[in-house]
C-alpha cells in the first residue's frame, strides 16, 4: 500500500490526535487522586501486532514499553482468536508488566471483521490489594505487593458490567469507588481510541489506516536513527547509586556502558548490582523506558512521537538476577528509584558523547508518599509522588520543585486535601534554600512539605532515595542537598530512613524534605547578578552565596 | 454613531454604524502606544469624537503586559506556609522530553512573596485566627517599603470564608491608601489555591496597566469632546464600562477573540443559523469556537504564556495555521505545515519582502485562489513567481511539480484546522455535521468549503467583510458580567434551594454593580453548574435556565449531568456513582438593540470573467465575482471565486454560493 505523503500527514496526525484524546479522557474521567491529579496514567494505539503507533505523552516510564508488556497477552490470546467486546489485561511483571499497580487494559479495535490494532491504557491504581494500604515497604516478594494479573482475555458484558473478574477486583481493593472508578476511565479511554480509529478507516479506508500505523512508526525509527548518526561512534560508560536496598545495605551501584555505533544503540547494564530483597528491583519493561527515555531527551527532538519504531535502534541488555532484570518473585514497587539510576547512569555516559545535551544530575527520585488511615468510614489512602530539584544544563539553571525526568506526576492542590482528607492537614509547602548544587548553572531548588496529623493511628508509608547520597553535578557543577524526612512529636525530631513504614499519633507532623538538582560547570562561572538575584530571592542564602563567590 | 475599534497585532480595525450606514477601515496598529492606533482609525474614517454615542473597545494591552512581562510591580500575600504557591505550582512538566525545561515564571519576585499567620478550613471554619498584630508589625512595613503598585492577596480556603482576606485587605487600604489590592476571593473565588493565586496575582499586575491605559483613552477621547457610552470588550463575549474594566481587568484577557466569535454569532443569527463552527484564520493562527444555539461555550480557565487564569472565557482552540505559517519537510520526511510563521516580516514569499519559504499564502497564489492583483482589493500586488519559487524545494522532496506541492500544503492546512475543530466539536460529543461553518478573518473564507468537505459539513456562512468581524463583534456585544462561586455538596433534595439562594446572592450583587454603573433595563440571567461524579476531580459544566430552578429535582440534575458526562466520556451514570456539585456561575447579560445590516465594502477592481484554479488534481477555470456587487439570491455555481475588499471567497466545484436575504453568502454543497 503507498500512501500519498499529504494523506500520510494528515492519517498520521489524526492517530497522534486520537491517542492524545484518550489520554486526557482516562485522566478527566478518573477518580483518584494518583490519576487525575497526578496523572500517573498512560495512552497509546498499537498495530495489529501489538507493536505501539502512538501515545499520549503524560508519564515517561508508562511510554516505552506499552508495547513490549502486550507482547505476553499476544502470545496467549492471538488477534484471530478476539471477538467482539474482548479486552486483555495484565499487571504482571513478571510476564512483561511493570509494577503490580500499573494495570495495562487493551481494547482490539475491529474494522469489518479484522483486528486492525489496539487501543491501550495504563494506569498506576492507588491501591490493589496487598499487605498494606498504597504501599507496602515491607514487601520480601510480589505477593506481598498486591492481586497480580497474568496475562487475560475477558469480556465486557461476561467478565465487567457486574461479572466475575470485575467483582473479583472490587473485592481485592481496599478504596473500591475510587480504584473500580479508574478502571472505568481507562476502558472509556479505550473506549475512544477503538472509535476514532474505525472512523478513519470509514473515512479513508482500513488499508491506509494500516499502512499509516507502520509508516508511522518508520518514520520515528528514521529520525531517531538521523539523530543518533550525529553522535560520535564510540563506547561510553556510566554508574549511579542508590543509597540502600531498605535494609540497610548500601550502596548499590548500576553500571552501564553505552555503544554507539552508526545507527545504532546498545545499552548494556552488565556490571550493575544483584537484584534485592525489598522492593526496589526493577523489572525489564521499566529498564527499556528508562533507557530509551533517557536517549530521546538527550540526543533527539521532542516532536518525534514515541513509538516501537523510536525503539528499534537501541538495544538494552541487563544480567538476569541483577537489579535491573530481577528473577521471580523479587518485589518491584519501588522500581522507579532503581530506573532513576538507570537513566542517571546512561546520562553519565551521553555527557562524554555529547557533553553539550546532557544535564547534570537531579535528585531524581520518586518519592511515593502514602498517608493511610483506618477511620469509621473505612480505609481513607492519600498518596503522592514527589520529584525535586532538575539537574543543571549548558544554558540553564535546573527546574525548581518538579518532578522527576521518568514521571510527570502533578501536585494535589492543598485544598483538595482538606476537602478530602480529615486525618491529616498539610500546613506548609516551600522551596528548600540553599539545597541547589553549585555551578555555572545551579542545580533546581528541592522542596518540603508538611503534613500535620489529626487522628490516632496513622501510617506514613513511603520510599525515597538520596537521604544519604545527593545528585552530582556535571564538569564542576556542585552536589544537589539530600532529602530527608523528620517527624515532630512533642519537643522531639524523630529522623526517618528513605524507604520505611512508621506509625503516627494525633499532632506528629511530619515533614518530607525532597533534595535539589546538581550544578553543571564551574561555580566561578556563574555571573554575579545571578547569585545576588538567587541571594534576594532566598533561594540561597548569604553564606552559600559567599562559597559561591569564593 | 456607534463605533467598534479593535487593536489587533498588526491591524487596528475601525467598524462604525450610523442610520444604517456602515464603514469599515483598517489601519496599522501602533503597538508601543495602540490607543494611538485607535484615534488614527477614528481619524482615517473621518468621525469627530463629539458625534460618537457608544464607543466599544477591544486590545490586546492587557494580555501583552503579561506576554511581554510589562505589568505593575507587586506584592504577593499568601498563608504562612505557603507563599511559594506561585513557584511550586503543579509540579509536572508541560514538555516531557525538554532537560532544559523551565516553568512558566510568575509576575512576582519571590522576595515580593510574604505570609500571615491564619488558616481557614475547607468548610470556612476558623482553624487559626488572622494574626493581626504580627500584620501591622511586620507585613504593613514591608509593604510600604517595598514601593508596589499593586498588592495580591490569596488564603488558604479564601472561596469558602473570605473573612480572612476582607479583614487584610482591609487593613493595608487603610495603612497604605491608593495602593491597588486584588483579594482572591473577588476575583476568582474557586478552589484550587495555585490556579486562583495565579489568577490573582495576575489580575494584581495588569490592573494598573489597563486602568492607567483606559484613563488615558477617557482623557483623551474627554479632550475631543465625547459625550457617549465608553465600554471594553471582555474574554466572556459581553463588554463592560470601561469604569467597571477599570477595577476589574482579568476579564480583559483574551478579548480579541471573544469579540470575533460574538460578532460571527451576531451575522449568523441574521440568516437563522444558530448552531456553528466559528473559525478565524488570520496571519499566524487560527481560532476556533462552537456555538450551539446562539451561544459560545464558556471555559472556565483559560492561560496566558502558561500562566493559569480561573475567569469565564469564551471557549476557543487555537491552532498555528494561518496564511503565514511556514510549509517545510522535517528530518523524517514528512510535510508540516506550522507552526512557525513568516509573521510579518518577512512575511509571505509573494510578498516580495525577502521571504523565501513557502507559507499558506503562497500555496493559494499557486494553486489560484488568491489572484497576484486582487489582494486587499487590489491595494497590494502579489510576486506569484515569488511564490512559486519557494515551492520548488518542498515539490522536489515530495518528488512532485510544484502546483502538486501546494495543493498538498493546502490539504495539510486543513487537515491542521479540521483537527482543531474535532477539539471542539467531536471530542465534546458534538457531530460537526449538524453545524454551519462560518469562516471569518482574512484568510479563512478561501479554505471553508474543503474544511467543510472533511467534516461533512453542508453549509458554509460567509459573513460580508469577513475581515471585520472582530470589530463589528464589539458594537454588536451585549453588557455580561459572570460571577463564580465554589459550592460543593453532594446532590440531594435541598440541592437546588442551595443554588437557587447561590443564584439570588450574586444576582443582587450583580444588579448593585449594574445599577452602579447606569446600565438599566431588562437583564437576562443565565446559569452553569459545574458538577462531577464523587471522586473525580474535573467538572462537567452543565447549563440550566434559572428561571426552571424551581422545578428541577437532585435527581433531574443527576441525569443532566450523567447525560453531558456520556457525551463527553463514552461512559456515566454505573449504578452507586453518586453526583455532587462543585461550583456554579452566574451571569446577567443587558441586551443592547440590533445592529442595522451590514454590507461588503465594494472594491474598485477590473476582472477578467474567469481565472485559473488547481483543485482535485486538475486545473479548473474558476469564475471570478465581486462580493460587492453580488446581488440576492443570485447564485454563483463554482468553480468560482467570490472577491471581496478584505476576503476572497473560494467555490469549489460541487458547491454553489447565494448571497442571502440577511447580506451573508451562503454555500452549499450540492446533491
Amino acid at each position: 500500500m503507498q500512501l500519498d505523503p499529504v494523506e500520510y500527514a494528515i492519517l498520521s496526525q489524526s492517530v497522534i490526535a486520537a491517542a492524545r484524546e484518550m489520554g486526557v479522557k482516562l485522566i478527566r474521567s478518573a477518580y483518584s487522586t494518583i490519576l487525575r491529579e497526578a496523572r500517573d496514567g498512560s495512552a497509546a494505539l498499537l498495530d495489529a501486532e501489538g507493536f505501539t503507533v502512538a501515545q499520549a505523552e503524560l508519564i515517561p516510564m508508562q511510554l516505552g514499553s506499552i508495547g513490549p508488556i502486550f507482547q505476553p497477552c499476544k502470545a496467549m490470546f492471538p488477534k484471530e482468536t478476539l471477538e467482539e467486546g474482548d479486552f486483555l489485561v495484565i499487571n504482571d511483571p513478571y510476564s512483561g508488566g511493570q509494577h503490580l499497580q500499573d494495570v495495562f487494559f487493551f481494547h482490539p479495535i475491529f474494522v469489518e471483521g479484522e483486528v486492525i490494532g489496539f487501543a491501550a491504557s495504563v494506569a498506576h491504581h492507588l491501591d490493589l490489594g496487598g499487605g498494606a494500604p498504597g504501599l507496602n515497604a515491607a514487601a520480601r516478594d510480589v505477593y506481598a505487593e498486591g492481586l497480580i494479573i497474568p496475562p487475560m482475555k475477558l469480556n465486557m458484558a461476561r467478565d465487567w458490567n457486574g461479572g466475575g473478574f470485575q467483582r473479583l477486583l472490587r473485592a481485592n481493593v481496599r478504596v473500591p469507588q475510587q480504584t473500580m472508578g479508574d478502571f472505568d476511565a481507562q476502558i472509556a479511554a479505550n473506549n475512544i481510541g477503538v472509535l476514532r480509529v474505525q472512523e478513519l478507516a470509514a473515512r479513508y479506508g482500513k488499508a491506509k489506516v494500516k499502512a499509516t500505523m507502520a509508516a508511522l512508526q518508520d518514520y520515528s525509527e528514521r529520525r531517531m536513527r538521523a539523530a543518533i548518526a550525529q553522535v560520535p561512534d564510540g563506547t561510553y560508560r556510566g554508574e549511579a547509586q542508590m543509597d540502600d536496598d531498605g535494609l540497610g545495605r548500601g550502596p548499590i551501584t548500576v553500571r552501564v556502558s553505552v555503544t554507539v555505533a552508526g545507527e545504532a544503540i546498545s545499552v548494556d547494564f552488565a556490571g550493575t548490582d544483584p537484584q534485592v530483597g525489598t522492593n526496589l528491583n526493577c523489572p525489564f519493561a521499566s529498564l527499556i523506558s528508562a533507557s530509551v527515555s533517557c536517549l530521546k531527551a538527550a540526543l533527539t527532538s521532542p516532536d518525534i512521537p514515541f513509538n516501537d519504531g523510536a525503539l528499534r535502534p537501541i538495544t538494552v541488555t541487563a544480567p538476569k538476577g541483577s537489579l535491573l532484570n530481577p528473577n521471580h518473585p523479587a518485589p518491584v514497587r519501588a522500581r522507579m528509584v532503581s530506573a532513576s539510576r538507570a537513566w542517571n547512569a546512561v546520562m553519565m555516559a551521553v555527557s562524554q558523547a555529547a557533553p553539550e545535551q546532557a544535564i547534570a544530575q537531579g535528585y531524581d527520585t520518586t518519592t511515593a508518599f502514602c498517608l493511610s488511615w483506618l477511620g469509621p468510614q473505612g480505609w481513607s489512602v492519600y498518596l503522592e509522588v514527589y520529584g525535586g530539584g532538575y539537574g543543571a544544563g549548558i544554558g540553564n539553571d535546573g527546574c525548581d520543585a518538579v518532578d522527576n525526568p521518568l514521571s510527570n506526576c502533578s501536585n494535589t492542590p492543598v485544598e483538595a486535601m482538606d476537602q478530602d482528607f480529615s486525618f491529616f492537614r498539610v500546613t506548609e509547602y516551600a522551596l528548600r534554600p540553599d539545597s541547589s548544587g553549585l555551578g555555572a548553572r545551579r542545580g533546581g531548588a528541592g522542596f518540603s512539605r508538611s503534613y500535620e496529623i489529626l487522628a490516632e493511628e496513622a501510617l506514613v508509608s513511603y520510599y525515597s532515595d538520596r537521604f544519604t547520597g545527593a545528585a552530582s553535578g556535571l564538569f564542576g557543577g556542585g552536589k544537589g542537598a539530600s532529602g530527608r524526612c523528620e517527624v515532630r512529636r512533642g519537643g522531639e525530631v524523630i529522623s526517618l530512613d528513605s524507604k520505611v513504614s512508621f506509625p503516627l499519633r494525633r499532632g506528629d507532623v511530619v515533614t518530607i524534605s525532597l533534595g535539589g538538582g546538581g550544578g553543571y560547570g564551574s561555580p566561578a562561572e556563574r555571573p554575579a547578578a545571578l547569585i545576588a538575584r538567587d541571594l534576594e530571592d532566598g533561594i540561597i542564602t548569604r553564606s552559600l552565596a559567599d562559597s559561591w563567590a569564593s | 454613531m456607534r463605533v467598534g475599534i479593535e487593536v489587533g497585532g498588526t491591524f487596528t480595525d475601525l467598524v462604525a454604524v450610523d442610520r444604517g450606514e456602515v464603514r469599515v477601515i483598517k489601519v496599522p496598529s501602533t503597538p508601543r502606544s495602540p490607543d494611538i492606533g485607535a484615534f488614527n482609525a477614528l481619524g482615517a474614517a473621518g468621525i469627530p469624537a463629539e458625534t460618537v454615542t457608544d464607543l466599544v473597545h477591544g486590545s490586546t494591552v492587557a494580555t501583552n503586559a503579561i506576554l511581554e512581562r510589562r505589568g505593575a510591580d507587586i506584592a504577593f500575600i499568601a498563608t504562612r506556609g505557603f507563599r511559594d504557591i506561585l513557584f511550586m505550582q503543579r509540579h509536572d512538566r508541560r514538555r516531557i522530553y525538554d532537560l532544559h525545561y523551565a516553568k512558566p515564571a510568575p509576575p512576582v519576585r519571590r522576595r515580593d512573596c510574604f505570609e500571615v499567620a491564619e488558616r481557614i478550613g475547607a468548610d470556612g471554619t476558623v482553624i487559626q485566627p488572622l494574626d493581626e498584630v504580627e500584620v501591622a508589625r511586620e507585613l504593613l512595613p514591608a509593604l510600604a517599603a517595598g514601593g508596589y503598585r499593586a498588592v495580591a492577596i490569596c488564603l488558604l480556603s479564601a472561596y469558602a470564608s473570605p473573612a480572612h482576606e476582607m479583614r487584610l485587605k482591609e487593613m493595608i487600604a487603610a495603612a497604605l491608601p491608593g495602593l491597588t489590592i486584588a483579594a482572591s476571593h473577588e476575583v476568582a473565588p474557586e478552589f484550587r489555591e495555585f490556579e486562583r493565586a495565579s489568577t490573582t496575582a495576575l489580575s494584581a499586575y495588569v490592573q494598573p496597566v489597563i486602568d492607567g491605559y483606559l484613563a488615558r483613552f477617557e482623557a483623551t477621547l474627554a479632550e475631543a469632546g465625547f459625550r457617549g457610552h465608553f465600554s471594553v470588550m471582555q474574554s466572556n463575549g459581553g463588554r463592560m464600562p470601561a469604569a467597571a474594566m477599570r477595577r476589574n481587568a482579568i476579564s480583559a484577557l483574551l478579548s480579541g477573540p471573544a469579540a470575533g466569535v460574538v460578532g460571527a454569532i451576531r451575522q449568523a443569527a441574521r440568516s437563522g443559523r444558530g448552531n456553528l463552527v466559528t473559525f478565524d484564520m488570520g496571519g499566524t493562527s487560527t481560532d476556533v469556537s462552537l456555538v450551539q444555539d446562539g451561544e459560545a461555550a464558556l471555559a472556565a480557565e483559560t492561560e496566558v504564556d502558561g500562566l493559569p487564569i480561573r475567569t469565564p472565557v469564551l471557549d476557543i482552540v487555537t491552532v498555528g495555521a494561518g496564511g503565514g505559517s511556514l510549509i517545510w519537510i522535517d528530518d523524517g520526511g514528512m510535510l508540516r505545515v506550522g507552526p512557525r510563521s513568516a509573521g510579518a516580516e518577512p512575511g509571505p514569499a509573494c510578498y516580495g519582502r525577502g521571504g523565501t519559504q513557502p507559507t499558506v499564502t503562497d500555496a493559494h497564489v499557486v494553486r489560484g485562489t488568491i489572484r497576484p492583483d486582487a489582494f486587499l482589493g487590489g491595494g497590494m500586488s502579489l510576486d506569484a513567481d515569488a511564490a512559486h519559487r519557494a515551492f520548488e524545494d518542498v515539490a522536489r522532496r515530495l518528488g512532485t511539480d510544484i502546483r502538486g506541492a501546494a495543493a498538498a500544503a493546502i490539504r495539510l492546512a486543513v487537515a491542521n484546522i479540521v483537527r482543531a475543530m474535532q477539539l471542539v466539536s467531536t471530542e465534546r460529543g458534538r457531530d460537526p455535521r449538524d453545524y454551519a461553518l462560518l469562516p471569518f478573518g482574512g484568510a479563512g473564507p478561501l479554505l471553508a468549503a474543503e474544511i467543510a468537505e472533511e467534516l461533512g459539513i453542508r453549509e458554509i456562512l460567509v459573513p460580508p467583510n469577513p475581515g471585520v468581524i472582530s470589530a463589528l463583534g464589539l458594537l454588536s456585544a451585549d453588557y455580561v458580567k459572570v460571577r463564580g462561586a465554589t459550592r460543593r455538596l453532594a446532590l440531594d433534595e435541598g440541592t437546588p434551594a442551595v443554588i437557587a439562594a447561590d443564584c439570588a446572592r450574586l444576582r443582587a450583587a450583580t444588579e448593585a454593580e449594574f445599577a452602579e454603573l447606569g446600565l438599566t433595563g431588562p437583564l437576562e440571567p443565565s446559569l452553569e453548574l459545574d458538577m462531577r461524579f464523587i471522586g473525580q476531580a474535573f467538572e462537567i459544566p452543565v447549563t440550566v435556565d434559572p428561571g426552571m430552578l424551581g422545578g428541577l429535582s437532585a435527581a433531574d440534575l443527576a441525569e443532566r449531568f450523567a447525560e453531558e458526562h456520556r457525551r463527553v466520556y463514552l461512559h456515566g451514570g454505573e449504578p452507586g456513582r453518586k453526583v455532587e456539585l462543585v461550583g456554579l456561575r452566574f451571569g446577567l447579560r443587558r441586551r443592547l438593540d440590533a445592529l442595522p445590516e451590514v454590507r461588503e465594502r465594494a472594491a474598485e477592481l477590473a476582472r477578467p470573467a474567469t481565472a485559473e484554479v488547481v483543485t482535485g488534481g486538475a486545473t479548473v477555470q474558476a469564475r471570478l465575482a465581486d462580493a460587492a456587487t453580488l446581488g440576492i439570491g443570485e447564485v454563483v455555481q463554482g468553480p468560482a471565486l467570490i472577491e471581496g475588499y478584505s476576503s476572497t471567497t473560494w467555490v469549489p466545484p460541487g458547491w454553489s454560493g447565494a448571497r442571502d436575504a440577511a447580506g451573508n453568502m451562503l454555500l452549499r454543497k450540492e446533491g
